[in-house]
């Protein structure tokens, strides 16, 4: 094999576009949050399991959920970091600025959580097991930025 | 529940960007580099002989190390080709050109001038561009060769 | 009856960060080639190939077309596999899976990544699911820290504890030639002040993105008797999904209910009751310090809490009663599509007693695992008999 001492990259940045449908099920749960800005999870009659996000089937019971019950804005952190590691988020092809907070919020009623931002970026403050709740935007648009993030409260 | 107001857009629409950027290896470095002059070096494989672009440092078939370059082209032979509806060059078609003394197809743009026709067969050759950097946009296109 | 199933020979690339010689072609040669030659296998006795890869990663869609020159799939017949960290343990289970139904006698199984032609905090972003999780993804490294911050919440674990499995992996990488990260005069302090990258997961704690690939030939036992004098038994093998969404499972590595499943469903089919005395050696897919801790207790190697007092005690070094990734593991090397695959070649040269510098010694019965997508576990036994 014959050497080149050069190096080549080609460098190509990929750019694709996609259109996701909601469904019937975040559809509703986005109607809510838009609407009224209040939030809803969807219950098992077998194991009364409460979930979020909402979802036609228990995949624990393998029955049909159908119970649609109103769960609260505020919740317990289960799982929390300071995300301090810089990346290109590809949503924008931009860095994402850090640090900012993020956690794994079960709320209130709701038996599975959700991860979202903590508006808090103190490792010391930002622990498993403190209260949550979300900061909910006056002007929504029907999708999960309506909640802008999460604070700490008590 | 109620669905008052205006519904929620059904869609979500989102537009995911990567950047990467490929290690081109010693075999197609040697091609890319060799656009700069102007030149096409193929690989070629000492047990079945088959001349390749862009050249493979290793023959999958024999399953044996490549060593050999050669150069092939610059002219070359239109082997199949499909026109670009609604491009923004009108008469750009994408084009698989045999360059002469190679085995394979290189993948390029076929650039026409009024009242001429991409056809099978047709000879071709490339149209350089000035400032070349090892790319293989270096070729501009390649272009009908006048017949006769 | 189902054909038995051997492992007869391996092959991976020096992992590296940047393999700036090769392309993804030239790097997925390099592993087959040795693979091949280990096995003593001609490409023309291989029936049938099975390739796995991450393609966001490279970016690089239907790698099994253009990539066909460098492993030899050439006319074969192959299968691609895309499954997430679990794609090399995957593309192994179907090898096993093809040639025990009798379809194939001799398969070649390929894993590969090429990781620096990439960007893989922002390609695993693209896993979260659009609708309601991919705005707030933070990257492979966020996602641990959340779920090691689970984990400690649930006591027994320290920043200590997991210093120690980070040192203990780069250790034993140190004596695996082929492993990415070398370091074998780490240090546990060393450890505790490398780069907070997202509490509790500091640079060290964490694995890095490698370059690689690796292949393995796998056969049916009447050509593997025939082939090998000591070849690697495929006992059992198993897979469990568990959930759809990332906070279906709110304590997701203190509780990984795939990985429980998966492993107990394991140790039944062979007949294992007490893993930490029955296996010799195990290589989990730990893509950072607190995961392996986690799967400690997760795998049955101890109790739920005890996981810490399991590192103290050096049961998982080397030397040690159970010794966990003596190739140093996913903390020295994690080119993703090859990882899992690796995890299962390590596996198999510890049971042929090919493992060189970091051979555990009279290796009867070895675990493997593969980790990845939401939580998802693959589950394998290797043995030295069958
Ligand atoms: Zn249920
Ligand atoms: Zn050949």
């Amino acid at each position: 094999m014959a050497k080149t001492d050069e190096v080549i990259r080609v460098p190509f940045l990929m750019k694709m576009e996609y259109r996701y449908a909601l469904g019937a099920y975040a559809s509703r749960f986005f109607q809510e949050l838009k609407d009224h800005g209040r939030l809803f999870g969807i219950r098992c009659p077998e194991c009364e399991r409460v979930y979020i996000p909402p979802r036609p089937v228990c995949g624990i019971c393998f029955v049909e959920t159908g119970e649609w019950v109103p769960v609260s804005d505020e919740g317990v952190l289960v799982g929390a970091t300071v995300v301090r590691l810089p990346f290109i988020d590809p949503m924008t092809g931009e860095r994402r600025p850090v640090p900012y907070g993020m956690g794994i919020i079960r709320l209130d009623g709701a038996s599975t959580a959700m991860y979202h931002f903590v508006d808090e970026t103190d490792d010391a403050k930002l622990k498993v097991g403190r209260r949550v709740k979300a900061r909910i935007r006056a002007n929504r648009k029907g999708n999960m930025r309506d909640i802008e993030c999460f604070e700490l409260v008590d | 529940m109620s669905a008052n107001s205006n519904s929620v857009d059904p869609i979500v629409e989102q537009k995911i960007q990567i950047p990467y950027s490929y290690v081109a290896g010693p075999a197609v470095s040697r091609f890319l580099t060799g656009l700069k002059d102007c030149v096409f070096y193929a690989s070629e494989c000492d047990a079945c002989g088959r001349k390749t672009v862009p050249p493979l440092s290793f023959c999958g078939r024999c399953w044996k190390p490549i060593r050999e370059f050669v150069t092939v082209g610059p002219r070359g032979v239109v082997e199949s080709f499909a026109s670009m509806p609604g491009g923004e060059t009108p008469g750009v078609v994408y084009a698989l050109v045999r360059l002469r003394g190679a085995d394979t197809c290189l993948p390029h743009l076929l650039d026409l001038v009024p009242g001429q026709k991409a056809q099978i067969g047709a000879e071709v050759e490339p149209v350089w561009n000035e400032e070349r950097e090892g790319s293989v946009l270096d070729i501009r296109s390649f272009r009908l060769r006048q017949a006769g | 009856m189902p054909q038995k199933v051997a492992i007869i020979g391996t092959g991976q690339t020096k992992h590296a960060a940047k393999r700036t010689d090769v392309n993804i072609r030239e790097l997925v040669n390099e592993a087959v080639t040795r693979a091949l030659i280990d096995a003593e296998v001609q490409l023309d006795e291989i029936d049938a190939i099975m390739i796995g890869n991450m393609e966001p990663f490279e970016g690089f869609m239907f790698p099994e077309h253009w990539a066909v020159e460098g492993w030899g799939g050439y006319l074969k017949p192959s299968v691609k596999f895309n499954t997430g960290g679990t794609v090399g343990t995957t593309t192994i289970a179907a090898s096993y899976y093809y040639i025990a139904a009798g379809i194939y006698d001799t398969v070649l199984a390929i894993g590969f990544e090429k990781q620096s032609d990439g960007h893989t905090q922002t390609a695993i972003t693209t896993v979260g699911d659009p609708v309601w999780e991919r705005t707030m993804m933070a990257g492979a490294v966020g996602n641990f820290a959340l779920m090691a911050s689970t984990f400690i919440a649930e006591g027994g674990v320290t920043d200590e504890h997991a210093a120690k499995v980070a040192v203990k992996a780069r250790h034993n990488g140190a004596r695996n030639v082929n492993a990415h990260l070398q370091m074998p005069d780490l240090k546990v302090e060393d450890v505790m002040k490398s780069e907070l990258l997202s509490w509790p997961v500091r640079k060290l704690d964490m694995c890095p993105q490698s370059d690689g690939a690796v292949a393995v030939v796998l056969t049916a036992d009447h050509l593997a008797k025939k082939r090998c004098a000591r070849p690697a038994w495929i006992r059992a093998v198993t897979t469990a999904h568990e959930q759809q969404y990332m906070g279906d499972s709110p304590k997701r590595l203190a509780v990984m209910r795939s990985q429980t499943a998966a492993s107990r469903r394991l140790y039944k089919m062979v007949g294992i009751t007490n893993p930490r005395k029955e296996l010799d050696v195990a290589e989990i897919y730990e893509v950072a310090s607190w995961a392996e801790l986690a799967m400690y207790q997760n795998l049955g190697f101890c109790e739920p809490g005890e996981a810490g007092k399991l590192i103290d005690e050096g049961v998982t070094l080397m030397g040690g009663e159970l010794p966990v990734n003596p190739s140093g593991g996913v903390l020295c090397t994690n080119p993703i599509g090859a990882t899992a695959m690796i995890r299962v070649a390590e596996a198999a040269l510890q049971v042929m007693g090919k493992a060189g510098e970091h051979q555990v010694p009279n290796v009867k019965t070895a675990l493997a695992t593969g980790y990845g997508g939401n939580a998802w576990t693959d589950a394998m036994i290797l043995s030295a008999s069958f």
